[in-house]
């Protein structure tokens, strides 16, 4: 079934992100004065303003923040109520959103901060690659 | 009276562009967004000055104040985003200046960047069509529709490090319907205004709808309809009016973030920022407020800001809506007029706090039109606080009665 959810737009500052995502790579900006990662992606290094940025691939594991049950929801995500919108802390640093999988919308109370994810990418078109996060299989993730 | 004297007051230091204007397409072959004219600007700025990004304190332009703080990651204490037109750069230097001069900031950048050719097509003032922030781009994937789908997620985090519940946050519900019985232009005035009008118990917030877990929807603000005005005038006058002044003595804001994304600690607001500058300037502390009008888009925004306003210990907001002290006939009063769960709430509640503030400090709370017995306070402080966007900027103002 074609993906029937809305998708970015893609800016002109964010291409090599959203190429890594086709390749199925989760790429993150690190500041290569401090040394460490942002996200969103930044024209300038938000902790010492640098502009000396790099793009370097990510091990696309974190942990969740915390998270939510949406049960009000529009267009194709109403389709999919009750589903866990979360934000991840990446173990590179900093933080990213998502609609977290692999978890039961109807049990919230099960659904434990900290727990370890991966990322996996959907394809929503030809150039869109959407990073989605997952509870890890194994603990030890 | 006339303007305090600003002449010399504050100078401009230094004075930058963004690296490549006029058609940089042609220039480079690739287009250069509004946000980046602004941001390599500011570089460019702080290069020339030797001044550190990091030591901006104000920010002053067009509409993207908000978003250049954050891309920033700056906290500055002075927000001003005044668009009015081609003029607003001269209106930002008088505007610096007077918060200069006033001492509130020692440093403010005015900045400016319009990829008015590029993007042409977009609009005015807006940064022109076809782009996007990277805030925006990188969270519009993700299935949350308006205010309640992202303040959930800080509740749960509240959950987290606090160990408190959904039942700890629902009596502040259960204490704003109180609140609005004895207010009869309140929406949530009784059951003959609204089916889910007041009395409620805290069961009754429980089992209510779910809208985003673990918000039910009277953990929700209302969506209404409002106007209000306030009048502020210099001390003479306001001593010769047939009204009763309630003064400003403290002002502060601050910001943590637009975009929720970039909210550092989920259940803390700049409101520790913008109250301790309000505090500071005032001279009293939390512990002198005989009141509060407290924005509640939702329970959490009203239980965190207690906490942040040093009106209760970090994790025990809820504490004073459950013992019952924010109360009618409490020792610590908040949102006497039913707040903006049980009160009115028009998309942006501000307003409607400081008129209930004005109407408490000024006597004028039972003048018939909006309060019934029981709804006067006799509080002679009152801390006033505004939370905007998704729990991303604050203000906080300290307002005294003309009788303390």
């Amino acid at each position: 079934m074609a993906y029937n959810k809305p998708i970015p737009p893609q800016g002109q500052h964010t291409k090599p992100f959203w190429e890594g995502a086709k390749a199925g790579k989760l790429l993150l900006p690190r500041c290569q004065d401090c040394n460490r990662v942002h996200w969103y992606p930044r024209l300038i290094c938000p902790f010492c303003h640098s502009t000396n940025l790099e793009w370097i691939e990510a091990s696309g594991k974190g942990r969740l923040h915390t998270f939510a049950v949406q049960h009000r929801a529009f267009g194709g995500w109403a389709e999919e109520v009750p589903y866990v919108t979360a934000y991840i802390d990446l173990d590179e640093g900093d933080r990213m959103m998502t609609v977290l999988r692999g978890v039961d919308p109807t049990k919230p109370e099960g659904i434990k901060i900290g727990t370890r994810v991966v990322v996996e990418f959907e394809q929503a078109n030809d150039e869109t690659f959407i990073p989605f996060w997952r509870v890890a299989e194994q603990s030890g993730a | 009276m006339g303007a305090a004297n600003l002449s010399n007051a504050a100078a401009i230091v230094g004075a930058a562009e963004s690296d490549v204007i006029g058609y940089p397409e042609d220039l480079t072959g690739h287009k250069v967004t509004s946000l980046q004219h602004h941001i390599q600007a500011i570089k460019n700025v702080s290069v020339q000055t030797g001044i550190p990004i990091s030591d901006i304190q104000g920010i002053f332009s067009a509409g993207w104040s908000g978003e250049l703080a954050e891309h920033l990651g700056l906290k500055p204490r002075y927000l001003d985003t005044t668009s009015v037109g081609g003029c607003s750069f001269q209106i930002h230097v008088h505007h610096a200046l007077a918060a200069i001069h006033a001492g509130i900031i020692d440093i403010a950048l005015v900045s400016h960047g319009e990829a008015g050719w590029s993007y042409r097509g977009g609009g005015g003032g807006g940064g022109g069509r076809g782009q996007i922030s990277p805030g925006a781009e990188m969270t519009a994937a993700y299935g949350t529709f308006g205010a309640p789908s992202q303040y959930a997620h800080a509740m749960v985090r509240h959950f987290h490090q606090f160990g408190t519940s959904q039942e700890d946050f629902a009596h502040i519900s259960v204490v704003t319907r109180d609140w609005a019985q004895l207010n009869p232009r309140a929406v949530m005035y009784g059951k003959q205004q609204s089916p889910f009008g007041g009395p409620i118990t805290v069961q009754d917030v429980l089992d209510a709808r779910v809208i985003a877990w673990p918000l039910t929807l009277y953990h929700c603000c209302l969506v209404s309809d409002h106007g209000g005005a306030v009048l502020v005038a210099r001390p003479e006058d306001a001593r010769s009016l047939r009204t009763n002044p309630v003064w400003v003595t403290g002002a502060g804001e601050s910001m943590g973030h637009q975009n929720i994304l970039e909210m550092e600690d989920f259940t803390a607001t700049s409101a520790s920022r913008s109250s301790a500058i309000a505090y500071e300037m005032a001279g009293l502390g939390p512990q002198d407020m005989e009141m509060a009008m407290i924005y509640d888009s939702f329970t959490i925004t009203a239980g965190i800001t207690a906490e942040m306003l040093g009106l209760a210990p970090r994790g025990k907001g809820y504490t004073l809506w459950k013992d019952g002290h924010a109360a009618p006939g409490g020792r610590l009063p908040i949102n006497t007029n039913g707040g903006g769960l049980s009160f009115n709430h028009s998309g942006m509640y501000g307003m409607q706090l400081l008129v209930e503030a004005y109407r408490q400090l000024s006597r004028t709370a039972e003048d018939g039109v909006n309060g019934i017995e029981g709804k006067q306070t006799q509080a002679t402080t009152c801390v006033v606080n505004g939370t905007g966007g998704t729990l991303s900027t604050t203000g906080t103002l300290v307002l005294t009665s003309d009788d303390r």
